[in-house]
């Protein structure tokens, strides 16, 4: 297990030069003013130097390679450029809105897992019978659903019509509390300060607040992993190994839980890579929609208003992000797969 | 023989005949939907109603209601099939010919050249797609061709790894031997032998994505970076519904037809090409069969 980590682990700075590398090309689409934006560090520079003194100053007029490792020193300062649409720096404006997304993401993880999981080994149980049916057609109408669609008639219904779940992050007067006054911001997620701080109040406005988005984020996935539960469940079901399990007189639960399960998981595994992928995509649409303050919002309006700083800047952290639980994934799956860490 | 088993499955038959329904309506839809005198030259922009940008209901001459800024909603659906079915297979179409060119050579050359195509194609999967496509779209500069170019852009990898495992399993085949022995080239061997015998599975995959390619087109769109205001585009409708899907105070669903038509547009569209999929998926796969 520790030389595979090790091996992972190796491979790592291979995988973050592919992504910079990337962003790069992309990068090189633009001109030497449009990108001027993404290394000044305060709007105060725009304003005694002319732009061409700016593209000089910051080295863009050099050759691709040269500019790729100047780049990529300032990227390993931390130091990814101003945005103009945020108002901020760049790495300011992730760091203020990471722990909102971070939030909403690990909420909707729950929900998808548990219950694609359950859905999944339900339908493929009850094979070709009225149960497998009802779940299976819940699933293509939901993997049907595009989310915005989705999120845009929830919206109408449970804020517009019943008013539950407002879109937001919190309530005004709630904002207000945790902004000003002793509320102390451990970790900038409101369902957890609000719990360390002992404000319930806070914590249910919060609650109230990410119900929406959560159930418009995970629905899609639950389906998706309902499908592919479903199918490799029922693939392992028809196995020596269960026929054996059964011959021995081991009780149905047993069998489904000790060993149709844990080797059906095997594929599960191996799709949670894209479906990290698709939830991190997912957020900037769930974002835009509830007018929900996170990374996914911000790359949404930078897109907009073209805050190219922006987009190069949230792109390069979603690299990141994604070596790092594809990461997570590869070992989840060794763990689950003896077989995989021999190789 | 397929197709059989796809008519007899209720699923998959529902989703034949929706399929089967939009493309009557992009086929007819200037009959369905006549272009107004005045905009005879743009037959894709959607015609609007009056003045303003609050929405109005549906009504005798146009059913589904106008949407912000008084564009008719019932024209935008039927020109937007158009649009849907246009971007789904220039995307499909392009990206699919580029992926089993690039997989398939790559896989008949093999060795280190197989291996840096690999991993270079490696790098482009582990992106999620919608951010790549947001990402270059807003490059690019907006408009529903450079929404194109990047769907195109992040889509082919996935035909060239499919086509490339095949390519490997059949290229050791004793046909393709006896081809080479015959002194066939090497660009006739490809072309006429393996891609072939290959290419069937990377069709299926493709047609199968059609739901999703329009999904994310309509996403991009929605959020602002696809096509110019007025073009008929569903997720354009769906844009403009953004703004009045609370309704108005003492009447939250006020506004319900802007959001809810070019909603069961889509969803239908891409759950008639799920449908089909999904079905397809059973009956290709003998595994699951028993």
């Amino acid at each position: 297990m520790l030389t595979y980590i090790t091996r992972r682990l190796l491979f790592l700075p291979v995988v973050l030069i592919g992504v910079t590398l990337m962003v790069f090309v992309v990068m090189s689409f633009l001109s030497p003013y449009q990108l001027v934006s993404a290394y000044i560090k305060s709007p105060e520079e725009l304003k005694n130097q002319s732009l061409d003194d700016l593209v000089r100053k910051y080295g863009l007029d050099l050759p691709p390679h040269i500019r790729y490792v100047n780049w990529m020193r300032n990227l390993l300062k931390g130091d990814l450029g101003y945005s103009v649409s945020a108002n901020m720096r760049v790495t300011e404006a992730i760091a203020q809105r990471f722990p909102a997304t971070i939030e909403l993401a690990m909420f909707s993880i729950i929900p998808v897992i548990f219950g694609g999981i359950w859905l999944g080994t339900i339908s493929a149980k009850h094979y070709n019978k009225p149960l497998d049916h009802i779940s299976r057609t819940f699933a293509i109408i939901g993997w049907s659903l595009p989310d915005f669609v989705f999120g845009l008639l929830m919206l109408m219904f449970f804020y517009g019509v019943l008013g539950w779940f407002p879109p937001g992050r919190l309530s005004n007067w709630a904002d207000t509390v945790v902004l000003t006054g002793d509320f102390v911001r451990y970790t900038k997620m409101n369902t957890i300060d609000s719990l360390l701080n002992g404000r319930m109040d806070i914590f249910w406005d919060a609650v109230r607040h990410l119900v929406a988005p959560i159930i418009t984020l995970s629905y899609l996935w639950w389906a998706f992993l309902l499908r592919i539960t479903r199918s490799s469940m029922l693939e392992v079901l028809n196995k020596d190994y269960v026929r054996t399990a059964r011959a021995k007189g081991l009780g149905e639960r047993t069998v489904i839980n000790r060993h149709v399960r844990r080797n059906a998981m095997i594929p599960v595994a191996t799709v949670s890579g894209s479906m990290v992928l698709g939830l991190l995509g997912g957020v900037v649409i769930v974002e835009t929609v509830f007018d929900y303050k996170g990374i996914g919002l911000l790359t949404a309006t930078g897109a907009q208003q073209l805050d190219y700083t922006l987009i190069l800047g949230t792109t390069l952290f979603y690299g990141l992000l994604l070596v790092l639980t594809n990461l997570a994934v590869d070992m989840f799956y060794a763990v689950i797969d003896p077989r995989v860490r021999l190789e | 023989m397929v197709m059989r088993k796809l008519l007899r499955n209720p699923l998959s038959l529902i989703g034949l005949v929706l399929l089967f329904g939009f493309v009557i309506i992009a086929i007819f839809a200037p009959w369905i939907a006549p272009t107004p005198e005045a905009y005879k030259d743009e037959p894709y922009r959607v015609p609007r109603y009056g003045w303003g940008s609050a929405p109005a209901p549906p009504s005798e001459e146009h059913p589904m209601g106008l949407t912000q800024g008084k564009y008719d909603i019932f024209y935008g659906i039927i020109w937007g099939t158009r649009t849907a079915f246009q971007v789904g297979l220039i995307v499909i179409g392009c990206s699919c010919a580029i992926g089993v060119l690039i997989g398939s050579v790559s896989a008949y050359i093999g060795g280190k050249f197989d291996e840096i195509v690999m991993r270079f194609v490696d790098v482009f999967m582990s992106f999620p797609f919608l951010i790549a496509a947001i990402v270059i779209t807003a490059v690019l500069g907006r408009g529903l061709d450079k929404v194109i170019i990047a769907l195109i852009l992040f889509r082919w990898t996935g035909y060239a790894r499919l086509i490339r495992g095949n390519v490997l399993q059949v290229k050791q085949d004793e046909y393709v031997m006896a081809a080479r022995a015959a002194g066939v080239s090497h660009l006739a061997i490809l072309l006429k032998h393996i891609i072939p015998n290959t290419i069937f599975p990377v069709l299926i995959q493709a047609s199968m994505n059609m739901g999703s390619i329009v999904v994310t087109a309509a996403t991009l769109s929605f959020l602002g970076l696809g096509a110019p205001e007025g073009y008929a585009d569903w997720g354009q409708m769906i844009s403009f519904a953004r703004n009045w899907v609370l309704g108005s105070p003492g009447d939250p669903l006020k506004y319900w037809y802007t959001v809810v038509w070019p909603g069961l547009a889509i969803i239908l569209f891409v759950l008639s090409w799920n449908l089909i999929g999904d079905a397809f998926r059973d009956i290709m796969d003998p595994r699951i069969q028993g």
